[in-house]
């Protein structure tokens, strides 16, 4: 591995290049680039890179360059790109079309704030409203985590058991802008750690067919089934996928979900991204200080690892969701979820705290105060709106 | 864990300072961490940017609020504030001229180290000379103070790949940092943010200006300034040919021609016969090709409303001598003063050497003719048919209250050919004028025109038309060389007639066959002092040739005939006559410049109008001092298209040569072609506001408003961004420093 300075943006267009880079003898790569602040330089570094076979098309849209994804794909070349908050927004028609279509497409979300008002730092609801596309998604907590995780994402995605779309959010600045320390996959590596992408379902010339014509009720019905049969696969593969990442660069990645102190903890704290970094080292204070906490970090979001969640929250009395997103009318989106896990269990109280939204720093200090609040609750109250310093 | 804190503005690089001081450390074996504060990238915009340094693995990924130094990349960014949560013996790095005790008063009880940066920068050409960038240079210093040595410094800069003056720079900052401790005790109080109700969506102001004066970010901020276009600088006559085009790019023509009637009473004229020095200087020409702005004059005066004249005169009366382009354009604008005139011509007709020397297939009579009716709208009695004498001349100024002489070349140069027979040589601009009488024919004949300006092109062509079977031209140099106009000689090849460059007659004789001319064929030495390469005879011994025939007419150039003027004065450069008694004097036109051309004899004949005008009145209608002159490099060109230049229409070779019927056409409109309203957009302005708005479209900022025929900035919010002047198509905006 090559021990580099470089930025989270960096660091994925190297990872996605070297991705492509290890179809070369097979049908090689491509990658639909349009820009958007703060993704550019993922596809910028894509436009640069000069692939053995593949190449970087420009369009003049997101929709466009998910639509380069999606014909690339049914060709059979391994595809991807990268967009964020609006840009996703406007690729969304063709992200569902991906997902339905069940090819192995790895996108990088670069989270940002959804507009208007205009705001270009992170917040998780681009990406979270995607929730429903078909698409598994990842959450990265740093540079490391993010090279990682795109890596595993093609070897699940493109696992004949799966074959669905792969999305993997890093913050939006806070690492994607951020210059750290990461050791980058060399490419002699890749080539070992990613079989040839095989879609089974590709068009070719010599088998002419078609694919998501017009279905009955019934057999999209089926359809939808066999997704979500595949979504309850991705724990199992994933786990595989970690065990050979252990082999082939000597290192072990976070699964989809890490317990961090719950074995012994009354208040559970729950967070990924950079958050999550943030959220462990106050932790760490205060078990210094004695005190029983804990943190969850879900990296992955879907499919929703609700047994392992579950499981992790066995002995938890008081659970706080940090929210970097908002669904206006009901609260955070991870909270949704969590909430949802832990049906039928009246021992615990889930309060849900909407924090850090549009880019706001979430100092150490403002996660001390919720876990203050957080112990003095005895009942769950509507999500709180957590205010963080300018 | 050593945090850094960098305080900028964008543009300046202190991102990139941040990861070179990062790199500096990883370079090292340390974990690092180094990252900016994005806004909407603004140019100018106060901006942070932050460095971790840690031997652990660094998790932490806020805002750095307590920092271990802090650095200051900007003078105008210095105060108090910056050393809000600065540890107790951390380091103020600040980019300023001034020494740290300056700063007593901002920090005392700090650490503070400084170094002119920007100056540093500058001088190694870092950035541009009004944008320096300083982060290469500050590094040297943060070096320094964070006591690094200058090994880490360049191993940094190289494994970012800078190179040159950003290596010289650090260097030279690292070399010349000032550090000390001030006195005093330190603040450690950091101020807090002022808290105050944050707008909703709904609110006014919300994605509205920001209130922030923004023009405080600035370092510069556009002006406007006026050029002078290089085809105005260019033309003799004075005209404002890009006022006049702008006027035709709107289809205005009776402004277009009134623009022109201000210096030129002969914009029909010039629009044929002007040998174009305006065209010769368009900047357009390396991107395509000159505005043709010839026959834009011509379609102006063919287009445009001649105004009406004033009919207000003075009780002076004005003598003016020689009705050429200098004499006319001289009565012209003494009349428009108000003057009346008394002009006195020696031939028969007015129009001197327009008339009689310029061919109608060129210059159609009826042209010149209601050109010279429209001046004879003044206060003029004309006097023809009798040439005046020194005598005459002395007479007028005691008649007049001034005399303009414009007599023009009335002398023809000539070349001794030996004893040949007188009956086969003749003078070209005698010629000219029998054959526009039709006083001559040439039928069958081989005729030989010696010389290579535009009285030659005219013989040879006219030669042509008036049955000649062959004419060949003999010219000393080559065709580049030729004074004539290009396209004149181009018309002249492509009816036929043969150019004999690198010749020079020696001698004319018969032999038993006729009449045979000897030439010597020549080559191009050093130049001389007119610029143009001298013709040298060539010495081999196939040097001489002869060329059979049976006509020669001499086309050498003129000479102006002074024996008129009194005796004993002297021509001043104004054109006055000085050493008289009597009303002043002044001479203008070739008779006193030799220049050759009709343009520059109307504007010799204009400034001597207004020379004698200031004489008699004291009233100076001389414009200031040009402002200089818009070259090339003004217009930005990546912004125009290319398009090929619009023509003239044109008789074909075969009738012209027939006939005197104008060979040019003008510019014709059909109902889906309007050649002169597109070769008028052609123009580029250059140098002169047109109003084409590019820089308030381009403005990110909003803040560039119409204002009258001008424009305004708002530099309360301008930050100097300079998007405007790069965007100006034709060099008026440019950035000043503050």
């Amino acid at each position: 591995m090559a021990r580099a300075l470089v930025t989270g943006n960096h660091a994925a267009g190297h990872t996605l290049a070297a991705c492509g880079e290890a179809n070369r003898e097979a049908r090689g790569c491509c990658c639909g680039a349009y820009p958007i602040t703060p993704q550019s330089e993922i596809i910028e570094f894509l436009r640069d890179y000069e692939f053995t076979k593949g190449r970087t098309i420009p369009v003049e849209s997101e929709h466009s360059a998910m639509g380069v994804c999606i014909g690339a794909s049914v060709a059979g070349a391994r595809s991807f790109t990268a967009s964020s908050s609006n840009g996703l927004a406007y690729m969304t028609e063709n992200i569902f079309a991906a997902g339905f279509y069940r090819l192995p497409i790895v996108l990088i979300a670069v989270n940002r704030t959804l507009g208007p008002p205009w705001n270009i730092w992170v917040d998780q609801g681009d990406s979270l409203a995607l929730r429903d596309a078909a698409w598994l998604q990842f959450y990265a907590e740093s540079h490391q985590e993010l090279v990682d995780t795109i890596l595993l994402a093609f070897r699940i995605s493109e696992d004949e058991r799966i074959l669905l779309p792969t999305i993997v959010a890093q913050d939006g600045f806070v690492t994607s802008h951020t210059q750290m320390v990461v050791d980058l996959p060399e490419q002699e590596l890749v080539d070992r750690y990613l079989p040839h992408c095989h879609i089974p379902h590709r068009l070719s010339l010599e088998h002419p067919t078609t694919i998501g014509g017009l279905t009955w009720p019934r057999e999209t019905e089926h359809h939808r089934r066999e997704i979500q049969t595949a979504m309850e696969q991705v724990p199992a593969v994933l786990g595989e996928a970690i065990d050979e990442f252990e082999k082939v660069f000597g290192r072990r990645p976070h699964g989809m979900l890490s317990a961090e102190h719950t074995e012994d903890a009354e208040t559970v704290l729950i967070a990924c991204n950079t958050m999550a970094r943030t959220l462990r080292n106050v932790v760490a204070e205060r078990r210094e200080r004695g005190e029983r906490v804990g943190m969850v970090k879900p990296k992955m979001f879907r499919p929703f690892p609700r047994a392992e969640l579950a499981a992790a929250l066995s002995g938890a009395k008081r659970v706080g969701v940090l929210d970097r997103n908002h669904s206006p009318g009901s609260g955070g989106i991870f909270w949704q979820e969590i909430a949802a896990s832990l049906q039928g269990r009246s021992d615990v109280l889930v309060q849900d705290y909407l924090v850090g939204l549009g880019g706001g720093d979430v100092t150490p200090q403002v996660i001390h105060e919720i876990i203050d609040d957080l112990n003095t609750r005895k009942e769950a109250v509507e999500p709180i709106w957590k205010e963080v310093a300018a | 864990m050593t945090e850094i804190t960098i305080f900028g503005r964008g543009g300046q690089g202190g991102v990139t300072l941040a990861k070179l001081i990062a790199t500096s450390y990883f370079l090292r074996g340390k974990h690092v961490q180094a990252f900016g504060v994005y806004a909407a990238e603004r140019s100018g915009a106060p901006l942070q940017a932050f460095v971790r340094i840690d031997d652990e693995e660094i998790t932490n990924h806020n805002q750095i609020r307590e920092p271990d130094h802090v650095i200051v990349l900007d003078r105008t960014l210095i105060a108090p504030s910056v050393q809000a949560g600065l540890k107790p013996g951390g380091w103020i790095i600040l980019n300023t001229p001034d020494p740290p005790d300056a700063f007593v008063e901002d920090f005392p009880g700090r650490n503070v180290a400084t170094i002119d940066a920007t100056d540093i920068a500058v001088t190694n050409g870092l950035g541009t000379r009004t944008v320096p960038i300083v982060n290469t240079t500050m590094l040297g210093t943060v070096a320094k103070a964070l006591n690094l040595s200058l090994d880490d410094v360049e191993a940094a800069l190289g494994d970012l790949k800078f190179g040159g003056g950003n290596v010289t720079s650090a260097r030279k900052a690292f070399e010349n940092t000032v550090a000390q401790k001030l006195k005093g005790k330190a603040d450690m109080k950091a101020p807090t943010a002022p808290k105050g109700r944050i707008a909703g969506i709904l609110d006014a102001d919300v994605g509205q200006m920001p209130k922030i004066r923004t023009g405080s970010w600035a370092t510069r901020q556009p002006e406007r300034q006026r050029l002078t276009p290089p085809c105005n600088h260019g033309c003799p006559a004075g005209n404002d040919v890009r006022g006049f085009i702008e006027a035709a790019s709107r289809e205005e023509y009776d402004r277009a021609l009134a623009i022109l009637l201000e210096t030129s009473p002969f914009p029909g004229t010039c629009g044929r016969v002007c040998p174009a020095p305006c065209m010769e200087a368009c900047n357009r020409s390396p991107l395509d090709a000159s505005v043709n702005i010839r026959e834009l004059e011509r379609y102006v005066a063919e287009h445009g409303k001649r105004p009406e004249v004033p009919a207000q005169w003075r009780k002076e009366r004005i003598a003016v001598v020689g009705s050429g382009p200098a004499g006319l354009a001289a009565t012209y604008h003494l009349g428009r003063l108000g003057y009346r005139v008394a002009l006195f011509e020696g031939g028969g007709e007015l129009g001197g050497v327009m008339r009689t020397g310029i061919p109608s297939y060129r210059l159609p009579p009826d042209v010149l003719g209601e050109e010279i009716s429209y001046i004879l709208r003044q206060s003029v009695d004309v006097h023809t048919g009798r040439f005046l004498d020194r005598s005459d001349l002395l007479k007028l100024t005691h008649e007049f209250s001034a005399v303009f002489v414009g007599t023009g070349l009335q002398d023809s140069r000539t070349v001794n050919l030996g004893n040949a027979d007188e009956e086969f040589v003749e003078q070209g601009i005698d010629f000219l004028d029998r054959a526009r009488l039709g006083r001559v024919r040439l039928d069958g004949l081989h005729v030989v025109v010696i010389g290579g300006g535009n009285t030659a092109m005219d013989a040879a062509r006219s030669a042509l038309r008036v049955g000649a079977r062959t004419v060949r031209v003999v010219y000393r140099r080559t065709r580049a060389e030729m004074p004539a106009i290009r396209e004149e000689i181009d018309e002249a090849l492509e009816e036929g007639i043969v150019l004999d460059e690198l010749a020079s007659p020696l001698q004319l004789h018969r032999d038993g066959e006729g009449v045979v001319l000897t030439c010597q064929r020549m080559r191009l030495g050093e130049p001389d002092e007119s610029g143009r390469r001298r013709p040298v005879p060539e010495t081999s011994e196939d040097a001489q040739f002869d060329l059979r025939c049976d006509r020669v007419i001499l086309a050498l150039g003129q000479t102006s005939n002074v024996a008129i003027l009194p005796e004993g004065s002297e021509i001043h450069e104004n054109g006055e006559l000085l050493g008289l008694s009597g009303a002043p004097m002044f001479a203008g036109g070739d008779f006193a410049t030799n220049e050759g051309t009709v343009t520059a004899a109307i504007g010799s004949g204009r400034k001597a109008a207004w020379h004698l005008h200031r004489t008699l009145t004291g009233e100076n209608l001389f414009p200031p001092p040009a402002e200089p002159i818009a070259e090339p490099d003004a217009v930005t060109m990546h912004l125009f298209k290319r398009s090929p230049s619009e023509q003239s229409a044109m008789i074909s070779p075969v009738e012209r040569r027939r006939t005197f019927t104008e060979v040019r056409r003008g510019m014709i409109d059909s109902p889906d072609h309007h050649p002169a309203l597109i070769e008028a957009n052609r123009c580029f302005s250059c140098g002169v506001c047109n109003q084409c708005d590019a820089c308030i479209d381009y403005c990110p900022e909003g803040i560039v408003f119409r204002n009258g025929d001008g424009y305004r900035f708002d530099y309360g919010y301008c930050k100097g961004c300079g998007v405007c002047a790069s965007q100006c198509p034709r060099g008026v905006i440019y950035m000043s420093e503050l």
